[in-house]
Parts: structure tokens; sequence; C-alpha cells
């Protein structure tokens, strides 16, 4: 026994050594560092801390109960450390799709390994690779084919690749994070379109050379885009709903632009809908139809059992987008959850369409469509996108697939169709006339072996949801925002607001929803997330698991141009307004209303509750969960409920008494610096 | 202490000189005299019982499509062709504020960006995106004047100028903190060239170079606000109340003169002593080096040497007015008249003018040529 109490005080004793030699030699951030380790062991065992540390726990959180205040709640995070900071491995996962003009050839872009792939579609193999940077998306082939342009996500640019080399031969910047690009022939020679996502506009390219002749304005994160065969009109499909009022349906954007001129020529507004990802041109019919979900976002979300939540169809629209008529592609008890891709043949008699979170390609039989409106009197086309019973009428099959199917292509003699399973690596070849699947392209192993990609399998994957009605993708679209509001019922009421907050950058901002109330990633995805909302069994333990990594894993929003590297005098006047202590006349801006003391660094957040005078009606409570502010230029609106439309806001309409930092000393140009600085986090 | 005396012999020598030459005279033929520019030959107009909204009618832009635009104290009108009616659009279309203030085309995708008494609009195919000083940068609600210069659009509030960066979605602000500007209150904004010239009320005129950050400012020399006591040394006053620039001239309207700035020399003009009907211009349009004046009195046209005025009398009567180099003032009926003697806001091309009066819209169609202008249009 002695024997042993020696040995524990020699241990001791050697670590008290080892710590003092650690601490003399440590350089002044180790050593906070270290003390702020101690300092919260020592707390969280309930031993107490010395009076000045307490008063500093208060004094920073506001809070005179500072028992569930930890030290980590400021200090002690690097963005180092994070998950999303860490290397990945990187999948074969086939995004986008073209197909040459005698369909011997198909091309697809692979995002995450920044490839572009030439395969021989009856060998069923890869023929060529080129290198294309910055998450190679969106193709279109020059209709001659010299040339096959790709739209570069996270460089903010479209690379052009010659089609005989097959390596990049041109390169031009466009506006942030573009994703849907069309490429048509005319009087002007070749024309791109290109949709920026993140700028919310459309950029015209004209090819030889490769210039960007104008940039448009389109609806919100602007995605697909399609062409009439004359290349005259382009039609870009607007994923989020456009920027509206609180308690007003969503409703986004069809962008009708005239190629030649350079024009938007009509904005037709797709009513209650939104996550519109693709817009194609039906031969012979006038129509442009475009995939949408139907949100219900201002009925209490737990509506889920009555299918009141979110659907799926189709808006047909008219070519100069006069009309919009909106009809199901859903049935009463059973959901294709997350509509894509979608293509239509060459007759213009069928159309096809993914549901990436149902792992299906629906088959649609345009002529019965089309006879279904030319019977149809007014009030019941505008009442088509509720009667589930409809999509019986026409849609002719359901063909299932391998998983997270995203986009398509269809052969130019229209009988093969090729479905890219993204998260399995693969692409699925379809006969048309049978519907069977007559091959299969092995891009990689679909990453079974990394929990990440598990994870976002769980994450775009809507069977853990009654009859499969949505996934979490449906409301985090590449784990980002939706941009709307959704009306929870947790007060009893249902007609409270709630923010939809971005994923992305989520890692280490611990608690989460808007009342804090989860103290992790696994209880706020986990039993009781599915019950409530999601009225299903919940995840089992791996999967949450692999859930919890794949978000973790998601960076920031990115809020800069990848162009602008450097910092702008107006975003370092913001830097410095956002850490002042004093206000320009010399008055000391009290610590619980300074910017850092509730959003600090690195995360800018204190992963507390803080109230900040934004109680609404019918809020519970004045204490909301200090949301971190990492890519928050790119996540409105803003507040607990979505009352803020732009950052300005916070500040102009909803301060109230200087209690959200004090910024009743700025000017409008201060203002604008510091929304400048916060836009480059 | 200002001697009285260099007042008198200041104000009454040109004008004596003007007074001689005011009596109405066209020669034995009809003929006025001749005219280097295009000017009116008839007003069409259109008021309330026309279908404009209201009386005031503030700004009107005619777009390169061809469509008609005009800002009115009741919305914003839109043409879409003509012969085609016109369509209102206000608060429920989406527009931030009904007082449509002033309008500008962006070239390359033919937006229409509308300053308003409540916010700057852009309006883009039927859809009206609005920036108020609340939830964006824009400086001040109040947006007299907008133009758009390359990848920015340009805006003159009531608290200084802004710049939107239509790309990156950036606004700067310049005032009396961060610019050479005496007050933050700006009226009028027009790119000139690779430069931007502000109208500055009480300022003068600031030139601002975007690439070099920089700013000149173009003041009134003789610093009087009430009289100009020196012609032809600057800009006529430092209350700039519109500006505009085409082909390296310069335009300055006031309330107490007009002024031309060709890069070299300043000219000036005060009424009484020039054939300026009124001191009060309250907007100017440049066209071919010819400026189209809008003041309380009426309508003038000039290239700096001749002028060509209309007014309008109480009984809605029109006439004209013409001033060349060599002749005496020479005045004539006309058949037709401006809507309203107070013009607020032109836009002009080689065949017709658009003219927002205080009362209506007037549609100036112009002579085909230059030439001898005939009595009794």
């Amino acid at each position: 026994m002695t024997r042993w109490v020696m040995i524990v005080m020699a241990v001791v004793a050697a670590a008290l050594v080892a710590a003092i030699v650690a601490w003399t030699r440590a350089d002044i951030p180790t050593r906070q560092r270290l003390r702020i380790r101690v300092l919260d062991v020592t707390h969280s065992a309930g031993l107490g801390l010395p009076a000045h540390d307490r008063e500093h726990m208060r004094e920073r959180s506001g809070l005179s109960d500072i028992s569930n205040v930890s030290c980590r709640n400021c200090h002690g995070e690097s963005t180092n450390a994070l998950p999303w900071n860490q290397p990945r491995p990187r999948h074969a996962a086939p995004g986008w799709l073209a197909f040459s003009r005698d369909g011997s050839r198909l091309y697809t872009s692979l995002p995450d390994r920044d490839e572009v792939v030439e395969i021989d579609v009856v060998g069923e193999q890869v023929l060529r690779r080129a290198t294309v940077t910055g998450s190679p998306s969106g193709l279109a082939l020059d209709p001659e084919e010299g040339a096959l342009y790709v739209t570069c996500r996270n460089e903010d640019r479209v690379a052009r690749i010659d089609v005989v080399s097959f390596a990049e031969n041109g390169s031009v910047p466009v506006g942030m994070a573009p994703v849907g690009v069309a490429c048509v022939r005319g009087p002007q020679g070749v024309q791109v379109v290109v949709a920026n996502s993140r700028s919310d506009d459309v950029s015209l390219l004209s090819g030889e050379p490769l210039v960007e002749r104008v940039r448009l304005a389109a609806g919100r994160e602007p995605y697909g885009v399609g062409c009439t065969p004359d290349g005259s009109r382009a039609y870009v499909a607007g994923r989020l709903a456009v920027m509206s009022s609180l308690h007003r349906p969503p409703a986004s954007e069809l962008t009708v632009i005239d190629v030649h001129r350079g024009r938007v020529v009509a904005r037709p507004r797709l009513e209650s809908a939104h996550l519109s990802e693709a817009s194609v041109v039906v031969p012979g019919r006038g129509w442009v139809l475009s995939p949408v979900v139907r949100v219900r976002n201002l009925v209490p979300i737990t509506q889920v059992a009555r299918g009141w939540v979110m659907s799926g169809g189709l808006a047909i629209t008219d070519l100069a987008g006069d009309t919009v008529l909106q009809v199901p592609t859903d049935e009463a008890n059973r959901y294709f959850a997350d509509p894509g891709g979608l293509v239509v043949d060459a007759p213009g008699r069928r159309a096809y369409l993914v549901s990436a979170g149902s792992d299906a390609v629906t088959v649609l039989d345009l002529d019965r469509l089309s006879e279904w409106m030319a019977q149809a009197d007014a009030a019941t086309r505008a009442g088509a996108i509720h009667d589930l019973e409809l999509a019986c009428d026409y849609v002719v099959a359901r063909i299932p697939t391998g998983r997270n199917p995203r986009q398509l292509a269809l052969s130019p003699d229209g009988r093969r169709l090729v479905v890219a399973e993204y998260l399995e690596d693969t692409l699925r070849i379809l006969d048309t006339d049978s519907l069977e699947v007559v091959g299969r392209i092995r891009l990689g192993n679909g990453g079974l072996d990394d929990p990440i990609r598990r994870g976002e399998r769980v994450f775009t994957w809507a069977g853990r949801t009654f009859q499969g009605q949505f996934s979490c993708r449906s409301c985090h679209p590449d784990g980002h925002v939706d941009g709307l509001n959704y009306d929870f019922d947790g007060d009893g009421i249902g007609d409270n607001l709630l923010d939809n907050r971005s994923l992305l950058g989520l890692a280490g901002t611990w608690p989460f929803k808007w009342n804090g109330g989860n103290p992790s990633l696994k209880v706020q995805c986990g039993p009781r997330f599915a019950k409530v909302l999601m009225r299903t069994e919940p995840f089992d333990p791996q999967q949450l698991e692999d859930l919890t990594r794949f978000i973790e894993s998601l960076p920031p929003a990115r809020t800069r141009p990848a162009q602008d590297r450097e910092w702008t005098p107006a975003q370092e006047r913001g830097r410095r307004i956002f850490f002042a202590t004093h206000t320009p006349a010399g008055e000391v801006i009290p610590i619980e209303r300074r910017c850092t003391t509730c959003h600090p660094p690195p995360l800018y957040t204190n992963r507390s509750r803080t109230a900040v005078g934004t109680r609404g009606k019918r809020d519970p409570t004045d204490l909301f969960d200090t949301p971190h502010l990492l890519g928050i230029g790119a996540s409105a609106p803003y507040l607990h409920d979505g009352r803020a439309r732009t950052l300005e806001e916070l500040w102009t309409v909803y301060q109230t008494n200087d209690l959200h930092g004090v910024s009743s000393y700025m000017s409008k140009q201060q203002l604008n610096d510091l929304v400048e600085f916060l836009k480059t986090l | 202490m200002k001697p009285p005396f260099l007042f008198v012999l200041a104000g009454w020598l040109p004008a004596a000189l003007a007074g001689a030459a005011e009596s109405p005279k066209s020669d034995a033929r009809g003929q006025l005299a001749q005219v280097p520019f295009r000017v009116v030959e008839r007003f069409e107009n259109y008021r309330m019982e026309q279908g404009m909204p209201c009386h005031k009618i503030h700004a009107v832009l005619k777009t390169a499509d061809d469509h008609l635009w005009v800002g009115t104290w009741e919305g914003l009108l839109e043409r879409p062709g003509e012969g085609r009616p016109f369509r209102r659009y206000t608060t429920e279309d989406g527009l931030t504020h009904k007082m449509i203030l002033s309008l500008a085309e962006d070239p390359r995708t033919g937006d229409v960006w509308v300053g308003t008494m409540r916010g700057l609009n852009r309006w883009s195919a039927g859809r009206a995106t609005g920036y108020l000083q609340t939830d964006s940068g824009l400086p001040n609600n109040v947006v007299y004047s907008v133009d758009v210069v390359g990848d920015h659009v340009w805006v003159a509030t009531a608290a200084g100028a802004g710049a939107l960066h239509l790309k990156t979605g950036v606004w700067q602000i310049y005032d009396h903190n961060n610019a050479a500007m005496h007050e933050p209150w700006c009226y009028s904004i027009r790119g000139a060239g690779d430069r931007v010239l502000i109208g500055v009320w009480g300022g003068g005129i600031v030139e601002h170079d975007p690439v070099r950050a920089t700013f000149k400012e173009y003041r009134d020399p003789d610093g009087d606000f009430h009289y100009d006591l020196v012609a032809d040394d600057g800009p006529i006053n430092d209350i700039t109340s519109w500006i505009d620039w085409e082909d390296g001239i310069l335009w300055q309207c006031t309330y107490f003169g007009f002024a031309r700035y060709d890069g070299r020399r300043w000219r000036t003009w005060v009424e009484g002593k020039s054939p300026l009907p009124s001191n009060f211009t309250q907007f100017v349009r440049s066209h071919r080096r010819v400026a189209w004046i809008g003041t309380d009195l009426g309508l003038s046209i000039t290239d700096g040497e001749t002028w060509v005025n209309y007014f309008v009398d109480d009984q809605g009567n029109g006439s004209m007015a013409v001033h060349a180099a060599g002749r005496a003032a020479e005045t004539a009926p006309m058949t037709t008249a401006l809507a309203n003697r107070f013009v607020l806001g032109i836009w002009v091309d080689d065949r017709e003018a658009w003219l927002a009066t205080s009362d209506g819209l007037s549609r100036a169609v112009l002579t085909p040529e230059p030439g001898r202008l005939s009595a009794g249009r």
C-alpha cells in the first residue's frame, strides 16, 4: 500500500514539475490556454474559482448565476482544430452530365475531385480526365463540340476545356459560386449562360473570345439554366425564394433572358415554391419545366402527418414567362423528395426527373399532361398542385436508383438515360424503352469507409421522414439555409416563426437551436427531433454518429468573391468597430454590450444564450442562443425569427436601446463598414 | 463689405444691353434667326385628362428599348412603346415609395434605377428591388439623382453620395466626412467619362476620380450665395441644383443662375443679364453639346451662344424667343405650349424631347434639322 502511495505521489510530483517547467517555458497564449484548461476543470468539478475569475465570467456572460457557464464558452477553441479544417477523403461523385452530339461520349464533372472526365458510354469506361480546379460543377458542350464549358463553383470562374486535347484552355471570372451553365450558338457566335448561385446573378459570356458580356440580376440563388433550341431565350431557375416579408408565402423566380440582347425580359414567380434546380424547354410545346418544392413554412411544421410541409411538383411556364402552372409529381401517401435534375426527350413527349432524397427517377408522359391541361378549367389548374392524386394521370413510372441521384442526361437519340448517383460514385444507364438498367459505370468506390460520406447519405435521405416527405437537405440545401422561416409549434400557438439556421461552420458552436436547448448535434438530430419533426423512427446510433460527422465537416459559407484577397479599407474600419471598447468620442462601451463579448473570435459566439432585446410578442423568453458569425453574410434573414432581412436591419430597424451592441453612436458610414467586416467572416 | 456700386454696375450694363434687344421681332418673311441646333416644332401634352395620375411629374426617361418611363408624385409610369398605354407602378408593385425623383438606365442590362423620396429601386423586367438606408448601405432614403457608371450605380442623396458596386453589392458613401464636400446634401450625380461629378448643395460641384480615389471641388470663386459678382469665373453658385455632362461639357443649374464648363473655361448666365429666362434653373439635360434647361419660368435650349426659350402664359398660350448672336431677340407665338412653365425633368434625343412639368408631361417634337425657324408655330 505504502509503495503504491509513493508511486502515485512520485507521479503527481513529476507532473507538477513538468507543468511548472512547461509553464515557465511557455509563451503567453499557451499559458493562457493552460490556465483556462485548469480553471475549466476546476470549475466543472465544482471546486470554485478565484473571485476575479468569477467576476470575469459574470461580466462577460451577463449572467449572475454562472453555474452553467464554462471557460470554454469563450476560450480554448481554435478553428485549426475543427473538423471542417481537417483533410478528408475526396470522392469521385459525379456531378453534372453532358452528352456528345453523336451520343458516344459522356462528360461528367467530379466536383469533389476537381476533375472532369470523358466516358465511353458504350464501353462503359473512363477515357480521359482533365483537372479543373475549384469544384467543377455545371457542364455545357458547345453545339459544334469544340469546347466544354465548366462552372467552377469554388473559384467563381468558368473554365473552357478543349474537347480535342481534353485540357483546360481558357477561363473567365464570373459571379460567385457559378453552378448551372448552358451554351448556345446564335448570330453573335457562341453564347454561354451561367447561373451564379451566391451572387444572385447571371453571367452572359461570349465564347470567342471568352469574356463576360453582361451580368444580369436574377432571382435568389440562380441554379439551373435551360435554353430554347435557337438559343434566343434562356430560363434560369432560382433555387431559393426571393426575399420577402416575414409572413408572406415564399416565391422563387424563373428569370427569362433574351440572350442576344443581353436583357432580362420576364421574371415569372413560382408561388409558394422553391428549391428549383433546373429549367428545361420542352420542344414543340412552348413550355419551360422547372422542378419545385411546394413549401408550407407558415403553417405549423408538425403537420408532416397530414402531408402539409413539403411536396414536389413541376412548374410549367410559357416561353414568354407570362403564365405559370404548377402540377404535382408526388402521390398522396408517397413523396419523392428533393427533385433535382430534369431532362426532356427531343420530341417533347417524355420528361425524366430525379428525386435526390428518394433515390428514384420519375418518368412523366407529357402527352397525358398536355391532355389534362387542355381539359382543365382555370380553377382546376390553379389548384392542381394540391391534388396529389393528379400525378397518377401523367407519371408512368418510378425507377429506383442508387443513393442520391442528382443529375440526368439523355442521349441525343433518346434511347439512353444516364443517372448520376452522387453518393454512389456511379453512373446508371437506363434504356428508355424498357426503363430497365442496362449499364453502370463505376467512378469510385462509394466511400462507405468514410464516416463523413456515410453521414452525407443520411443527410440527403428522405427515408427517415414520414412517407419520405423530405430530407435534412430539403431545408438545408448544401448544408446551408433555404432562406425561410418555419412555424414550429413549440409555444403551442403556431404562428411564431423561427429562422432556419445554416449548418455550415457549425462545428464547435454548441449549444444548438435558437433556445440553446440542445447541447450537442446528437441531441439536436436525435430521437426527439425524429418524433416531433419527422414523425418517424430516429436514426440509429451509427447513422447519428455519421450524420454528426458530416455536419461538422461542413466549412463556413464563403462570403467573399474568390478574386477578393485583400481587405478593403472599409472592412478594416469595420473590424476596428467590431473590436471597439470605446466609442469614437472616447466613451467606454460596457463590456456586456461589446460585439466581442457575445461574439468572440475565432467562432464569434460565446456559446451562450443572450438577451439582446429581440424578444417578439409570442416569444416565451428574452434569451436566445448567440449564433456564430462565420459565413454570416450569406445566411439572411437574421435574428431568431428571421425578421431582419439584411445585416443592416439588425441595427437600423430592430435595435432597441443599444442592447444588441452599442450602435447608436454609429454614422451610416460606420454601420456600412461594420457590415462589410461581418461579410468577411 | 461688398461695394454696392459694383452690384449696380455689374447688374445694369448687361441688363441694359439685353433689354435693348427685347423687343419681339421676326423679319418680313416671318423667319426667325438661324439656330444651329434642333428646336421644338410643337408640344403634345399629357395631363391628368390624358392619363397622368397627378399634376406633378418629376422625371422622365426613354430607354434604349423605346420604353418611356415617367416619375411622378403618384408612382412610376411605363409606356412600353409609342402609341401604347401607360402602366403605373406604386408601392404595391414593390417600389419603396410612390414619389419618384430620378431615373437612370443601366446601358448594359437595360435595368431602370429609380430614385424616390424613400429609397432607391432597381426595376428589372417588372421586378422592383428596393434599397433603403435601413436595409442596405444606401446613404439616405431621399434619392435626388441616380446614374449608372460602369459597374456602379451612383446616387445623390440628402446625406451624401453613394456608390453601389453591382457585382459585389458593396456600398461606398462619400460625404463631408471623407470627401471634398462642403455639405452632405447631394442633389445631382453624373458619370463623366472616367470621372463622377456630384452636384452639392452649398458645395458647388465635386469631381471624383474613382481610380485614384481623389476629389476635386469646383466652387464659386466669389463665394457669394446670392449674386454672381464676377461673370465667367467659375461655377455660378455653390447651391447646385442639377448638373449634366456630355462630350466634355459640364452644365450646372443653380437657383441663382446657370453655368457651363468645357474643361478650360467657365461661362455663366443670370436672368436679366442674359437670355436665361430665370435664375431658378431646376434641371439640365445635354445632348450633342446643347443644353436643355428646365426653369420655373419655362424651357431654354442653348449651345452657349444661341438661346431659344419657350414660355407659357397663364392662359396656356405658348411663345418662343430666339436669342442669336448679333441679332436682336426675336419672339413669336406658338400654336402649342408646354404643359406647365415649371420644368422639373427632361429627356431628349435627335427626334423628340420629353419634359416633366409641374402640371403634366410634355412631348416636344423637334425640327428635322437645325436651321431657320418660322414664326407662328
